[in-house]
C-alpha cells in the first residue's frame, strides 16, 4: 500500500542529491545563483504588503500581530506548498526525456521536486526569522513547532505530488486544470486575510482546505503561541488526509505507470 | 551456459486511437475506440553472459521497444524478464542537462544511473581522459557541438563499469577515431566476460561485432543464432532478394540434398537427386515442388516431389531432372536448386536446399551435348553448364521487310568445316526475360567467302563455306516486352556438338536501330551490351 513512499524513502540518498542537481541547474548560468530563490520571495511579499497595506488600506494588525510579519509567516508557508505543488505534479511530464530512456526508479521524481522546493524554503524561512527577531524583538520556544509544521506540510506534499503526478503524466488538460485550482487556493487559503473573518460553515469549509492546517499553524507558532495539540480534531483530520492521499498516490501510480510510459 | 538477461514470451501491445478524445470516450461510453498496435508479439529470447549479441530489425520492428522492457523502462503487456547483473543502458544524449557543465553532469547521470558520489568521484578522471573533453569539461554542455555531447554520454556510460551493456545505435556519432575507441572499449568489455547487446539495422555492424545476433521483425523474432547466419538472412530480406515468407519457410523446415548424380541413360542425359525436407510439425505442406533456377536470367522450373509415405525416413524424396528433355532452359549457365511449394495465393515460395553433405554418386562432370558440372559453393548445390566448342559469331545487318526482321550474320566454329549446307543447322530463340516464353525461328546457312577467305580467321585454309545465317523473324508472333536471342548451331556430323549462345551483335552502324512499326507495335533493336535485344512496346 505504501511501495512507492518506501522506494523514496530507501533512496532518499539518490532524492537528495537530485534535489541538490535540480537547485543547480535551476540557477545554472545566473550570477546570483541560490539568491534569486531569496530575493523573488522576498519581492512577492513587498508587493502584497504594498497592495493591501498602503494601497488598499485594509492591512491592520491581526490579533495583535503586525501585519507585514503576520503576511510574511503565512506567505512563507504558502511559497513551499505552492512551489512543491506546482513542480512536483509536473515531475513525470517534465522529465519524459529521462523516463523513457534512463532505467531509473521513476516513482521518486515526485520527492525530488518536494524536498528541492523544501531546500530553497530553508533558506527563506531561515531569512525570515531572523528578520522577525529583530523586528518583533521576541522569540518563543513555540518557534520550534514550525519543525512540526514543515515535516506536516512535507508529507501533505508528498502526498499530494504523488497523486497528481500520474494524472497529469497522462493528461495535460489536468495539469492545466490544477494550475488553476492553485490560483483559487492562493486566494482561497486564508494567507491574505484572516480566517476570523468569516463565521460558520463557510469557515468550516475554508478549514477543510489541509493548507489552511499548514498556515494556521505557522502563525500560531510564531505570534499566538497556540500547540497544535490544542486543536487535536483538526490534527486528526489532516493526517486522516495524508494518510488517504498516500494511499491513493501508491494506488494511481501502479494504475498510471504503464499507462503513461506508453502515452508519453 | 549462465544467463544474463532473459525474457519470456513478451508482448507489448500498444493503443493508437483516432482522436485525442479517443481514452476519455472509452472509458464513458464503455466502448473499444482503439486500434492495437503488437509492439512484440511472443517474444522469447536468452542473453548469454560473456557474449555480445546483436539485435536486427529496420526501423519499428520492436527492437527499442525490447530494449525499453529490459532495461525496464518501459513494463511488457505480459511476460517476464529476469536480469542478472547491473544493467546500463548506452543512451547518448538522455540525463545530459545542457545547462550544466560537463563535469556536473557526469555526476548527474552517474546519479541516475545508481551511483553514488564517492563511486563517481573514482571514475571521473578515466570519464574525462576518455571524453576527449580537456578543458571543455567545465564548460556548460549547450555550448558543446553535437558530437562533443554524445562522445560524453558515451564516456559515462561506458566508464561507470556496468556488467551488462546496452548499445542503441549509438555509433553513429563522432568522427572515426572516437568511434574505433568506442569499438575498442567495448571489445575490452566483451574480455572481461561482460555481456553487451547491440541494437542496430546495420548487419555489417553486427556482423563483425557480434557473436550470436537475433532478428526482431514486426514484433516477431524471425531467428535467434549465430551472427553471420542471421544476418545474411536479415540482409537477403533487407536487400529485396528472398520474402519473408521464403526465409521463414527455410528457417521452419530441415532440409538436405544427400545425393546427385549426372546420369547418362542411353543418350538421354539426366540429374538423379536424393534428400530430405520436413518440419516438426507434421503435413503442413502437402505438394512440395523441386525448383532449378538459371542463376542470369532467373528463369525457374519446378518438378512436383514425391516424398516418401510416413513411417519411413521423414520428408525424404528422390527426383530426377530430365536434362535431355529441355535443351533451351539448360542451355549454358549456371544453376541453382532450391525447394518450395505453392502458396494461398498459387505463388511458388521456395528456398535455396542445403547440400554441404551431398555425396556425388556419379563424376561431378560430364561430356554431352554441353559440359555439364555439379559442385557444392557456400553449402549450396549449382550445376554450370558450357558449350564444348566456342561458336564464332557476328551479324552484320539487321533491316526490317515488311512483318520481318532479318537477322544476317555468320557463325562457324572453329575445326569445324562447312563444305556444304548439310553440315550445320540451327535454330533463333527469342525469350522473353519476364515470362521466359520463348518463340523460335528456323535459320538458313548460305555460302560465303567471308570466313574462308580471311588469313587472319582462317589461317589454317580451312573450308567454312556455309558459314553465313539468315534468320527471318515474323514480327507478329511477338507480343510487348524485352526479348533476349539467343543462337543454337548444332553439328550434323561428329563430334556432333550444340552450341548455344546469346546473340553477339557488335557491328551498330549496319543496323536499323530506328523504332519500327508493324500492327500498331512498335519494333526497338537494342544491342547496348553487344548482345542483341528486342523491345516491342504499344
Amino acid at each position: 500500500m505504501f511501495d512507492i513512499y518506501k522506494l523514496m524513502w530507501g533512496k532518499r540518498n539518490l532524492v537528495h542529491t537530485l534535489a541538490l542537481q535540480e537547485m543547480k541547474k535551476e540557477y545554472a548560468g545566473t550570477l546570483l545563483g541560490v539568491l534569486w530563490g531569496l530575493v523573488n520571495p522576498l519581492l512577492r511579499i513587498a508587493v502584497y504588503w504594498f497592495v493591501f497595506s498602503i494601497g488598499a488600506k485594509v492591512g491592520k494588525n491581526v490579533d495583535g500581530a503586525p501585519f507585514i510579519a503576520w503576511l510574511a509567516c503565512g506567505l512563507v508557508a504558502w511559497f513551499f506548498i505552492n512551489d512543491a505543488f506546482r513542480l512536483s505534479k509536473n515531475s513525470f511530464r517534465s522529465k519524459r526525456g529521462l523516463i523513457k530512456n534512463t532505467p531509473f526508479p521513476i516513482a521518486v521524481l515526485p520527492a525530488v521536486n518536494v524536498l528541492y522546493s523544501y531546500y530553497i524554503h530553508l533558506i527563506l524561512l531561515a531569512t525570515i526569522l531572523v528578520v522577525m527577531v529583530f523586528y518583533l524583538k521576541t522569540i518563543s520556544v513555540y518557534w520550534l513547532q514550525i519543525l512540526y509544521f514543515d515535516f506536516a506540510a512535507f508529507m501533505l506534499l508528498i502526498g499530494i505530488g504523488s497523486v497528481t503526478a500520474p494524472l497529469v503524466a497522462v493528461s495535460k488538460d489536468f495539469g492545466k486544470l490544477i494550475d488553476t485550482v492553485l490560483v483559487f487556493l492562493f486566494w482561497m487559503t486564508p494567507i491574505l486575510w484572516s480566517v476570523d473573518n468569516i463565521e460558520g460553515p463557510l469557515k468550516f469549509l475554508v478549514q477543510l482546505n489541509p493548507f489552511h492546517y499548514i498556515v494556521q499553524g505557522y502563525r500560531d507558532s510564531i505570534f499566538f503561541s497556540t500547540g497544535f495539540w490544542e486543536y487535536p480534531g483538526y490534527t486528526l483530520y489532516f493526517w486522516v488526509f495524508v494518510f488517504v492521499s498516500f494511499v491513493l498516490g501508491n494506488y494511481l501510480y501502479k494504475r498510471m505507470k504503464p499507462i503513461f510510459l506508453d502515452l508519453m | 551456459m549462465e544467463i544474463a538477461v532473459s525474457v519470456k514470451n513478451i508482448i507489448k501491445k500498444y493503443k493508437l486511437y483516432e482522436d485525442k478524445w479517443g481514452p476519455v470516450k472509452e472509458i464513458l461510453l464503455k466502448k473499444n475506440l482503439h486500434k492495437e498496435f503488437l509492439a512484440l508479439n511472443n517474444v522469447s529470447l536468452d542473453f548469454p553472459k560473456g557474449e555480445s549479441i546483436g539485435v536486427l530489425g529496420k526501423n519499428g520492428s520492436g527492437k527499442s521497444t525490447l530494449l525499453k522492457i529490459i532495461t525496464g523502462i518501459t513494463d511488457p503487456t505480459s511476460g517476464s524478464v529476469e536480469v542478472n547483473g547491473s544493467l546500463v543502458f548506452l543512451d547518448v544524449s538522455s540525463g545530459i542537462d545542457p545547462e550544466l557543465s560537463g563535469y556536473e553532469n557526469i555526476f548527474m547521470k552517474g546519479t541516475l544511473l545508481g551511483y553514488t558520489k564517492e563511486e563517481m568521484m573514482s571514475k571521473v578522471d578515466d570519464i574525462i581522459e576518455f571524453s576527449e573533453l580537456g578543458e571543455f569539461i567545465n564548460q556548460p554542455v549547450k555550448n558543446y557541438s553535437s558530437g562533443m555531447r554524445s562522445k560524453l554520454g558515451f564516456a559515462i556510460s561506458v566508464n561507470v563499469d556496468p556488467d551488462i551493456l546496452i548499445v542503441d545505435e549509438a555509433l553513429a556519432v563522432g568522427d572515426s577515431m572516437f568511434r574505433q575507441k568506442c569499438m575498442d572499449k567495448m571489445n575490452e568489455f566483451k574480455d572481461l566476460g561482460k555481456t553487451i547487446i547491440f541494437v542496430s539495422h546495420d548487419h555489417n555492424a553486427v556482423e563483425s561485432f557480434c557473436s550470436k545476433a537475433a532478428w526482431i521483425h514486426e514484433g516477431n523474432l524471425i531467428t535467434y543464432g549465430e551472427s553471420k547466419q542471421v544476418s545474411s538472412y536479415y540482409h537477403s530480406f533487407m536487400s529485396g532478394r528472398k520474402t519473408m515468407e521464403e526465409i521463414k519457410m527455410e528457417l521452419n523446415y530441415h532440409h538436405s540434398l544427400e545425393t546427385a548424380e549426372l546420369k547418362n541413360n542411353a543418350g538421354q542425359l539426366s540429374i538423379e537427386l536424393s534428400g530430405y525436407v520436413y518440419n516438426d510439425e507434421e503435413n503442413q505442406i502437402k505438394d512440395w515442388y523441386f525448383v532449378t533456377q538459371n542463376a542470369r536470367t532467373k528463369e525457374k522450373k519446378k518438378y512436383l516431389l514425391n516424398r516418401m509415405a510416413d513411417g519411413q525416413v521423414k520428408g525424404k524424396f528422390t527426383i530426377s531432372l530430365p536434362i535431355f528433355e529441355d535443351l533451351l532452359f539448360y542451355s549454358p549457365g549456371q544453376f541453382t536448386f532450391e525447394v518450395g511449394h505453392l502458396n494461398n495465393d498459387g505463388k511458388l515460395v521456395s528456398f535455396p536446399i542445403w547440400s554441404e553433405n551431398v555425396d556425388f554418386i556419379s563424376e561431378p562432370e560430364i561430356n554431352h551435348q554441353f559440359k555439364y558440372e555439379l559442385l557444392n559453393y557456400n553449402q549450396s548445390l549449382i550445376m554450370k553448364i558450357f558449350n564444348i566448342d566456342k561458336l564464332e559469331e557476328q551479324v552484320n545487318r539487321i533491316y526490317f521487310e515488311g512483318n520481318y526482321l532479318m537477322i544476317d550474320g555468320v557463325a562457324f566454329v572453329r575445326g569445324y568445316e562447312t563444305p556444304s549446307g548439310n553440315e550445320v543447322d540451327g535454330e533463333l530463340y527469342l525469350v522473353h526475360k519476364e515470362t521466359f516464353e520463348y518463340k523460335n525461328f528456323p535459320i538458313t546457312f548460305k555460302a560465303t567467302e567471308e570466313i574462308t577467305e580471311n588469313q587472319s580467321f582462317n589461317p589454317l585454309g580451312k573450308n567454312y563455306t556455309y558459314s553465313r545465317f539468315i534468320s527471318k523473324v515474323d514480327l507478329s508472333e511477338l507480343s510487348e516486352g524485352e526479348y533476349e536471342c539467343k543462337i543454337r548451331y548444332s553439328m550434323n556430323r561428329d563430334p556432333l556438338h550444340v552450341i548455344i549462345n546469346q546473340v553477339w551483335a557488335s557491328k551498330n552502324d549496319q543496323y536499323d536501330l530506328n523504332e519500327y512499326q508493324v500492327n500498331d507495335k512498335s519494333i526497338q533493336i537494342v544491342t547496348k551490351s553487344k548482345h542483341l535485344y528486342i523491345i516491342v512496346s504499344a
